[in-house]
């Protein structure tokens, strides 16, 4: 087995496990959001919650594999663990990049609908 | 046996880089709870969501530089030049983790004024309109 291979098999199952523990986690944790911006309509806030996880799965691994096909040829340990940490550090960078964005969008949707998420009113 | 040394760096490298990241963030967020409570006004299930929210993408943005700026060009020969390398990687590493630390908590601090604000006109509308009904 040469490095590149074993560099693949390394890089493909950290970059998975990351990509499942983070889509996970934005599973539990925006639900609450998504129940408020539709109007605590529970029945389709759980099935756009689950279309989106798989939306998400979809794009990100896509991604994961298709950085193999432009892997540099590894020839010693020191290249396998450079390139293992650039190649997983961009798609960290991109995934933080759209978590960024996407509470910008929340931010701006609930503030656009008169901010029923900051409104003391809402609460009772 | 140049490249070894290399690859020692790198596993004293990522560890310390991984649990200074997780402590900022431990720290940070523990604390940030409070701003949040304030922020949505004592709605502690909307409070916690962005507490974890925000404290992903803390974690992500950063381990995500630390194995960015990872990769050592310099040939290594011995442990004085593993020494110096790190200290230099750590070390700026850590002043761009206190960097990002300032920017969340000027961030929790704008978000608190923000809700301050809005919360005293939403009082001063309910003062003018009580006498009216």
């Amino acid at each position: 087995m040469n490095y590149n291979i074993t560099a693949y098999f390394i890089y493909l199952s950290m970059t998975i496990f990351i990509i499942v523990f983070v889509g996970k986690y934005f599973y539990r944790n925006g639900r609450i959001f998504i129940l408020s911006l539709l109007k605590d309509d529970a029945v389709t806030t759980d099935h756009l919650n689950n279309i989106l996880l798989v939306a998400y799965y979809l794009f990100n691994i896509g991604y994961a594999f298709v950085k193999l096909r432009f892997w540099q040829k590894i020839e010693n340990m020191d290249m396998l663990i450079s390139s293992i940490a650039n190649n997983m550090s961009v798609l960290i960078f991109i995934l933080a990049s759209t978590h960024y964005m996407n509470m910008i969008l929340i931010w701006y949707l609930s503030r656009s609908k008169k901010s029923f998420l900051t409104n003391k009113t809402f609460q009772s | 046996m140049n490249h070894s040394y290399t690859v020692i760096a790198y596993f004293i490298y990522l560890p310390i880089a991984i649990l200074l990241t997780w402590y900022v963030a431990q720290t940070l967020f523990k604390n940030g709870l409070v701003f949040m409570r304030d922020i949505f006004f004592g709605r502690e299930d909307i409070a916690k969501a962005t507490n974890a929210l925000f404290k992903i993408g803390f974690y992500l943005l950063n381990i995500g530089f630390a194995l960015y700026i990872l990769q050592i060009y310099d040939s290594l020969n011995g442990m004085q030049s593993i020494i110096e390398v790190l200290s230099t990687k750590i070390g700026g590493f850590s002043i761009y983790l206190g960097v990002m630390l300032f920017l969340n908590l000027l961030l929790f601090f704008r978000g608190k004024k923000v809700a301050r604000q809005k919360h005293e006109e939403h009082l001063a509308l309910q003062n003018l309109a009580a006498p009216v009904k």
